[in-house]
């Protein structure tokens, strides 16, 4: 690999909105095309990743252990964690869709969640081998950080048509708000990961 | 600067050459292997068709029942809308505002705004907006979440096939042709293609 064959080390700029390579003067930092403020890379990158990174692993906690729904069915009235939700799946002979929801609700964010702060790692102590391994890492991230949101649509479907007077009902539960936080909150963390960090910290 | 005919890979960074595959073909980054490029058949003209297509079918697909359930005599059924509305009367007004832009304003917003896009590149009309909603059309597009609610449907669909008669309403059906014509918007939609338009017609 050659070396400088980083565009800003030519001083190029790629535009973060349209993609058009522009050299910024001091006179127009805006993009030619698209009007968007020229950045070479995500301002503040590590720092809003880190916070937006930290704020999620907190609502986590209260996401794990509060009840997500409330199922009322003939006065019985029966609460679930996202766990509980699975255990319950599993214990009605429904495997296929107890698997779905656990990589939706359970697996995925914890990979977000590990997976960003490995990220951050490899850019704070710059790691020097496998860059594209990492960013692949990163895509996937990137990739399967809204299909979390499985849980939250399938309570707002049932709280929906759920809803037969004292005969059932289902209510969300205050785990559904941090839940539905913890994957915004990730979603946004790995936007605001600049994956060229990881390359601009290679030797050579 | 003299006409640059040089790309940077937005993940990785590298300068490389403008590269212009033909159609079925893809460029990808030699270096983290990001796909940079891949052209389109017909781009403008097939946004243009599929987003007419989309609005006409997202307010039956809104509007009317997706699926309901019927036990003991009573039956009750829900729409999209409902869902949200059920969630903000229970209080949890967040996830509700976050149900609510993720499966109807966005979805709505970008078939919007690719309409106003392509009608635009079609006629060959410049705007001064067309940069702006087409960057706002990027950011929204991972909000947007319909193949998401989609799993979230059949989820609820088992869960309440367990306990009670199950009933599809017209809703889900359109529902269902608007996840296929999101579907074909999002990939039938040549970002490279229209950035490269809309740079010709601020020219001209
Ligand atoms: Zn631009
Ligand atoms: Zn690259």
């Amino acid at each position: 690999m050659k070396p400088n064959a980083a565009a800003l080390a030519q001083g190029l700029i790629r535009c973060h909105g349209c993609g058009h390579l522009s050299k910024p003067t001091r006179l127009s930092r805006k993009c030619r095309v698209c009007g968007n403020y020229l950045h070479a890379r995500i301002p503040h990158s590590v720092q809003r990743t880190t916070a937006l990174l930290s704020s999620s692993y907190a609502l986590y906690i209260p996401a794990n252990i509060f009840p997500i729904m409330t199922v009322m069915q003939l006065g019985v009235t029966e609460q679930h964690t996202i766990l509980g939700g699975i255990m319950a799946l599993i214990d009605k002979d429904m495997m296929p869709i107890a698997i779905l929801v656990l990589v939706a609700s359970i697996l995925v964010p914890l990979l977000k969640l590990l997976g960003i702060s490995l990220l951050l790692l490899n850019v704070h102590y710059r790691w020097q081998r496998n860059a594209r391994l990492w960013t692949k890492l990163y895509r996937v991230i990137a990739f399967v950080g809204r299909w979390s949101m499985l849980d939250i649509f399938m309570i707002s479907i049932l709280v929906a048509v759920v809803d037969l007077g004292g005969v059932s009902k289902v209510i969300a539960g205050p785990a559904s708000t941090a839940f539905a936080a913890v994957v915004v909150l990730t979603m946004f963390a790995a936007k605001s990961f600049d994956p060229r960090l990881i390359w601009d910290n290679q030797l050579e | 600067m003299k006409n640059i005919k040089l790309d940077a890979c937005p993940e990785c960074d590298l300068l490389l050459n403008q590269s212009s595959p033909e159609i079925g073909e893809k460029a990808l980054c030699p270096r983290c292997g990001y796909l940079l490029y891949r052209p389109r058949k017909q781009s403008v003209e097939r946004t243009l068709a599929l987003s007419i297509a989309g609005f006409i079918i997202i307010f039956p697909a809104n509007l009317l029942p997706l699926i309901g359930m019927k036990l003991l005599g009573n039956s009750h059924e829900g729409t999209l809308w409902s869902g949200v509305m059920g969630l903000f009367n229970e209080g949890m007004w967040a996830v509700a505002v976050l149900v609510l832009m993720s499966s109807i304003l966005f979805p709505l917003t970008n078939i919007i705004l690719s309409f106003l896009i392509s009608a635009h590149l079609y006629f060959n009309k410049p705007n001064k907006y067309l940069g702006s909603w087409m960057r706002w059309l990027q950011h929204l597009d991972e909000w947007a979440m319909l193949e998401v609610y989609t799993l979230g449907i059949i989820v609820a669909c088992v869960k309440l096939a367990a306990d009670a008669d199950l009933i599809l309403g017209f809703g889900l059906y359109a529902f269902v042709a608007l996840l296929v014509i999101t579907a074909m918007l999002a990939s039938s939609l040549d970002a490279y293609l229209f950035w490269k338009h809309i740079a010709r017609l601020h020219e001209a």
